[in-house]
């Protein structure tokens, strides 16, 4: 059983925020009132309240688990949406949608996005496998620049055709627009969580390479594309709803390998049960700051997550490629 | 005795600022009226700030990019990339932060200015000298944490500017931030008087650049007070950086590009010549992408999106042809 | 220029063990050892590039940390290994370099006829104005000596001159390191790896293991069986040829 406890940890510390999570609001909505059934509490509950949990728990899960395959399929840990360009395609995509049917629904919008989505971790991924790197840090940075290519692009349509307000939503996420029928897309990323558990075994093979994966009959390019494709498909689904959401994917897969290692099979649920914990409490905190308002999701965990990720870099720069499983290696790292 | 180079090169340059200043005439003068001298006048008090004050960007964020490239003996990494503009609009933000939207350091442009010069002075300096420290030099890992920390520090000065006035946001994060659409012009004077003494008061430390340019050992073997001059230099670099974002805005890609340009065009080491070189095609670039921009786009589209765009891909190219990125530490 | 009492050590561990020794001036002086013996510690902190722990390095009567740099580095000049320049760099453009501790930026005819000579000493003046990173590694490496010789030190440190050259430059480096002594009047300090180029070549032989110094003497007193192998913890021969002690290892 000990092999769980992370994971039965992770899971109860989800549930108590959870609930903590339904209870903190501009409304006052008690427990008592939903049980005595008081309509106007129920209404906030299931239309704001709710939605707005759930669409949580799929964006820090789905985030997590898509940087996880991404990082097993290129085998370098720096890769992840925001790294990889997957976010800032995605973004572009939408944009493209708005500009050719500007009365599309959430649904066609989404469309554009995995399509674009898929389409530019395609390439990102093509390219840096086409370029034998020396550092594994060369990936990433080569990632962030793509993505600010892309994003350039993307400022130019926006301005060209007057939409920067129009796109500011999508660039800064946040989940105060989540209301029931607005968000239900997010939901997307459960079948494919549970796909990407299904196959994990194979993202783990076709990790360690080419003819590794050729020798015990595992289609590399196959799994690959269809691996990167459901990554990107995650990553599409979260940002047409909430918006980019950046370091979670590339964080949290780290976090948790440190400690589990990185057999995908026994990592995948923990690091989507972190991922949607760090976002929850990205999230209660956004919203407890400077309450009645809200600070978007997306500046809490940009702080945070950079934070995290500059730790990461100066840990790994001290005790090189192989990520120690030693104890708390953050706050040692932390504290100096 | 100067060698054939140094004339050739000089000749260059000389081509380079009649470029220039065609680019700024052409700027200040392509559409205006001239027989209306009401019309006339307007027209001049609208541009010759603005084109002054790209000039003086063009001027700092050209030295300053040439300097931290020869301090780091690297040539793909500049200040801006490791994200020193986001710093300087951080500080500008919390010190309107802390001292309240009302006070006079929110009203008084050069008085906040000044306020943000020496933050910036001492933050910076801690921050990059301790980030060198850290990664032992190593320029991948500087260059990744550096992107990092930009987007660390426009993640916080973008969540302070919401605790401000969260209803106002839109409008307070504009009048925080300088662009090209709403220049800072009235620190104007106050910046090129900065300019001019930062220059005069390390006058010695430019002219060792040449030596610091053969490394640390031979430059600490030619008699080069090393660290020292190193410490000034960096802080000279970190003040340059916040004088051109806070008259036009933070524009990541320039320093990178004209920088360059400068070091392709000219294949010198001599640092008198390459830092001209670098202001010229700095001001070539940001007024003649301006003068595009009004008159082709007409307005619709900032200049600092196509040198994000070109600048992305001449980064990308710079990175992948450079074989020796990883070991010229 | 000697050294008494020479400390250094890194996150705790001593790599530079109380050496002490006295450098016989106008001569060649090889240091030897295993790696992370110290050699190249020492080497650095005699040219103040490493700063010591504890210890005292006396130049010409006055510490060595004591001397202000430019000064300094009129009587004394170091090589190290690493010379890369990312920059567009003639090689006279270079060996102009070495006037810097004299004339600043600001080259005198004085300045140009002695970089002419040291080009020429060095051999160099069909490459004078080729860029620095076209070179082969002997010809940058005698490039770099020549921007030494036109430093005009008294005394010259260098960090394993012939590292990363083949026998052929290799040997002409020692060449020149033994024309830098004997008809410039030049004391050279250098650490070698290769014992049978120092011995040759030098006049003296400085031994390392572990931080301290093993021998310190004249070629002949340093280049014994007994000596060599608790230096380097393998059995050695010691052959003479046209009067120098050689060793063969095995």
């Amino acid at each position: 059983m000990k092999k769980y406890s992370s994971t039965i940890v992770l899971a109860v510390c989800l549930l108590i925020l959870s609930a903590c999570s339904l209870f903190v609001g501009v409304i006052d909505v008690e427990a008592g009132d939903l049980l005595t059934g008081d309509l106007k509490s129920l209404e906030i509950f299931l239309i704001s309240r709710l939605p707005r949990l759930l669409a949580i728990l799929c964006t820090g899960a789905g985030m997590s688990t898509a940087g996880l395959i991404m990082q097993q399929l290129c085998q370098n840990k720096f890769v992840s949406p925001t790294t990889g360009a997957t976010i800032s395609s995605a973004q572009l995509g939408i944009l493209i949608a708005l500009l050719f049917m500007p009365s599309s629904t959430l649904g066609s919008r989404a469309v554009f996005a995995f399509l674009a989505a898929v389409l530019g971790t395609w390439i990102f991924v093509w390219f840096i496998q086409r370029i034998p790197f020396k550092d594994a840090v060369m990936v990433p940075l080569v990632g962030i620049m793509f993505g600010n290519v892309i994003g350039g692009i993307t400022n130019y349509l926006a301005y060209k055709y007057e939409m920067t307000q129009t796109l500011s939503t999508w660039l800064v996420g946040h989940f105060s627009a989540v209301l029931r029928g607005r968000y239900e897309i997010v939901y997307l990323t459960a079948p494919l969580i549970l796909l990407a558990f299904l196959f994990a075994n194979h993202f783990n093979i076709v990790g360690m390479g080419k003819d590794f994966s050729r020798n015990l009959g595992v289609p590399y390019n196959l799994v690959l594309f269809m691996g990167l494709t459901i990554a990107a498909m995650i990553t599409a689904s979260i940002v047409v709803v909430v918006g980019s959401i950046s370091y979670i994917g590339l964080v949290v897969p780290n976090i948790v390998s440190m400690f589990k290692g990185d057999k995908i099979r026994g990592t995948l649920a923990d690091t989507a049960l972190f991922g949607a914990l760090f976002v929850l409490v990205c999230d209660l905190i956004g919203r407890t700051v400077i309450a009645p308002y809200e600070l978007p999701i997306e500046l809490i965990v940009g702080i945070l997550g950079s934070l995290l990720f500059i730790l990461l870099l100066f840990h790994r720069l001290r005790h090189g490629r192989k990520a120690p499983k030693i104890q708390w290696p953050l706050l040692k790292g932390g504290a100096r | 005795m100067k060698p054939a180079a140094y004339k050739k090169n000089q000749k260059k340059l000389f081509m380079l600022l009649l470029l220039a200043l065609l680019v700024t005439a052409a700027y200040l003068t392509i559409g205006v009226q001239f027989d209306n001298p009401k019309l006339f006048r307007y027209a001049m008090k609208i541009r010759i700030p603005k084109a002054a004050a790209m000039l003086i960007t063009a001027i700092s964020i050209g030295g300053a990019s040439i300097v931290f490239q020869s301090i780091i003996n690297n040539t793909i990494v500049t200040p801006c990339l490791l994200g020193m503009n986001s710093l300087y609009t951080l500080i500008h933000t919390a010190v309107v932060f802390a001292a309240g939207s009302g006070s006079i350091l929110a009203v008084n442009a050069n008085l906040a200015f000044a306020a943000d010069l020496v933050l910036m002075g001492i933050t910076a300096t801690a921050v990059y000298g301790y980030l060198f420290r850290k990664t032992k030099h190593n320029i991948l890992y500087v260059l990744l944490v550096g992107t990092v920390l930009s987007s660390f520090f426009s993640s916080i000065q973008s969540a302070m500017t919401r605790i401000m006035d969260p209803n106002e946001y839109d409008a307070l994060l504009a009048s925080l931030t300088a662009s090209f659409s709403s220049i800072n012009s009235e620190i104007l004077l106050f910046a090129l008087l900065l300019m001019i003494i930062l220059t005069f008061v390390l006058r010695k430390e430019l002219a060792l650049l040449d030596v610091l340019t053969l490394g640390k050992d031979q430059a600490v073997n030619l008699g080069v007070d090393y660290d020292r001059c190193i410490r000034r230099l960096l802080l000279g670099v970190t003040l340059f950086i916040a004088i051109a974002t806070a008259m036009v805005g933070p524009i990541s890609f320039l320093g990178l590009i004209i920088a360059n340009l400068a070091r392709q065009f000219l294949k010198t080491y001599r640092h008198s010549q390459l830092i001209w070189g670098s202001a010229l095609f700095g001001m070539v670039i940001l007024i003649g992408g301006q003068l595009m921009v009004e008159r082709v786009y007409s307005y619709s589209i900032p200049v600092s999106v196509f040198i994000t765009i070109g600048g992305g891909l001449y980064f990308l190219y710079l990175l992948l042809t450079r074989r020796r990125v990883s070991s010229c530490l | 220029m000697f050294v008494k009492d020479l400390i250094k050590k890194y996150d705790g561990k001593t790599v530079v063990d109380s050496v002490s020794f006295q450098l016989p001036e106008k001569s060649v002086i090889s240091m030897i050892g295993p790696n992370g013996a110290g050699k190249s510690t020492v080497l650095n902190i005699l040219s103040r590039l490493i700063a010591r722990d504890s210890g005292v390095v006396d130049f010409q009567g006055t510490d060595i940390t004591k001397w202000k740099s430019r000064e300094l580095s009129k009587r004394l000049a170091i090589l190290t290994q690493q010379n890369n320049i990312q920059m567009k760099l003639t090689v006279r453009e270079l060996v102009a370099f070495g006037r810097f501790p004299y004339s600043g930026s600001r080259i005198t005819p004085e300045d140009d006829a002695v970089i002419d000579r040291a080009i020429s000493y060095m051999e160099l003046d069909d490459f004078r104005d080729r860029f620095i990173d076209e070179l082969s590694g002997g010809q940058r490496q005698r490039a770099y000596i020549a921007m030494v010789i036109a430093q005009d030190t008294e005394y010259i440190l260098l960090d394993e001159p012939t590292n990363n050259l083949d026998i052929y430059h290799a040997t002409n480096m020692m060449k020149i390191v033994r024309r830098l002594c004997d008809e410039l009047g030049k004391t050279v300090i250098l650490v070698l790896h290769e014992i049978n180029y120092a011995a040759f070549y030098s006049d003296y032989i400085c031994a390392f293991a572990e931080g301290r110094i093993v021998k310190f003497g004249t070629v002949k007193e340093v280049m014994t069986r007994e000596n060599l192998s608790r230096i380097y913890g393998v059995d050695f021969e010691i052959m003479e040829v046209s009067g120098k002690p050689l060793s063969i290892y095995y």
